[in-house]
C-alpha cells in the first residue's frame, strides 16, 4: 500500500482569491500557486488540478508501459510521454490524451502497440479516470 | 466557458525498476519533478509520484469547490486548509488500483456554523469534477471543521 498527501491553503472568494499548495509529503514539489483564472483562462505560470492529473496520468502510463516492456523482454531505452487533460467548466473533465513516442531496442511496431494499449488500460490512474468520457492513445517508435 | 486544456509530459529512461523519469508542467513550466517506481511505492526519497500528483490535484480542485459552496451559501470564507490523502493498494488479481481518496478541510467562515460548513463540504465533494472522476475506483471521504478566525 502506499499513501501520499498534499495539502493546499486557500484564501478569499473563487474569483478573486488565490490557493496555494503549500507541501507535499515528498517534499519534492511546493509550494505552487494556483488561481480559478490560471486553471480556466491563461494559467500564466501557474499550475490547475487538471495539469497535475495530466503530470499523474504520464507518469502513471509511462511506469506501466515501461514494465510491459522489461517483462515482455524487451526494455525500453527511453519513452517521452505527453497528457493532455480537458476541462470544461460546469461539465467536467471530458478528455486524457496520451501521446508516447518510444525507444525499444529489438521489438515489431504490433508488439510495441499492443504493450502501448496494454499499458493504458492497467495504469492505475487509468483505471482512476474510467469515467473519463475519452482517454485516447497514440503511440510511435522512434 | 471554453475548452480548457493542460499539458504534462514525462521523459522516462529505462525499466520501471531500475529506470527513471522527469515530469514536467508542459502547458505552464509551473513544475519539474522526478519520479522512480521506489518513490511510488517504498521511500518517498523527495521523489514525486502519480499518486502524490492526484493529491495535489485533488485538495486543489476540493478548495476551490469548497470556497464557491460557502459563497453561495452566503458565508464566504475567509481562509481554508485542505489535506488530501491517495491511497493505492493491491487489490483481486495482483493490480494496483487508486482505492482511496481521504479529504480533511479546515476553514474560517466568520458567518459559517459546523452545519453550513459541513454541508457546503458534501456539496463541493459533489461539485469538484475530480471527487466525481475517482470514484470510478476509489472512496472518496470529507471531513471539515471550522477554525478560529485570525490563524
Amino acid at each position: 500500500m502506499a499513501d501520499r498527501t498534499a495539502h493546499v491553503t486557500w484564501t478569499g472568494s473563487l474569483m478573486e482569491g488565490a490557493g496555494r499548495i503549500t507541501s507535499v509529503e515528498s517534499g519534492a514539489f511546493g509550494p505552487l500557486d494556483v488561481t480559478w483564472a490560471s486553471r480556466t483562462e491563461d494559467s500564466d505560470g501557474l499550475t490547475s488540478p487538471e495539469e497535475l492529473i495530466a503530470a499523474a496520468h504520464a507518469a502513471c502510463f509511462s511506469m506501466a508501459l515501461s514494465h510491459g516492456l522489461a517483462e515482455a523482454g524487451t526494455p525500453p531505452e527511453r519513452l517521452d510521454v505527453d497528457a493532455t487533460v480537458t476541462f470544461v467548466p460546469g461539465t467536467g473533465i471530458t478528455k486524457s490524451a496520451l501521446v508516447v513516442r518510444a525507444v525499444v531496442p529489438g521489438i515489431e511496431e504490433p508488439a510495441f502497440l499492443h504493450a502501448a494499449q496494454a499499458a493504458k488500460e492497467s495504469c492505475p490512474v487509468s483505471a482512476a479516470l474510467a469515467s473519463v468520457p475519452e482517454i485516447s492513445l497514440e503511440a510511435s517508435l522512434s | 466557458m471554453p475548452r480548457i486544456v493542460r499539458e504534462a509530459e514525462i521523459d522516462w529512461e529505462g525499466t520501471t525498476a531500475r529506470g527513471s523519469g522527469v515530469v514536467r508542467a508542459a502547458s505552464t513550466g509551473s513544475f519539474e519533478l522526478s519520479a522512480t517506481i521506489a518513490s511510488r511505492v517504498e521511500i518517498v526519497e523527495g521523489k514525486t509520484s502519480p499518486e502524490e500528483l492526484l493529491a495535489a490535484a485533488h485538495a486543489t480542485c476540493f478548495v476551490t469547490s469548497l470556497g464557491s459552496e460557502l459563497a453561495r451559501m452566503g458565508a464566504p470564507p475567509e481562509r481554508m486548509h485542505v489535506r488530501c490523502t491517495i491511497t493505492m493498494d493491491e487489490v483481486e488479481g495482483g493490480h494496483h488500483r487508486i482505492v482511496a481518496s481521504d479529504i480533511s478541510a479546515r476553514a474560517v467562515v466568520p458567518e459559517a456554523d459546523a452545519e453550513t460548513l459541513a454541508a457546503a463540504a458534501q456539496a463541493a465533494d459533489e461539485g469538484c469534477p475530480f471527487s466525481a472522476l475517482i470514484r470510478a475506483s476509489a472512496m472518496v471521504t470529507v471531513e471539515a471543521t471550522l477554525d478560529e478566525g485570525g490563524s
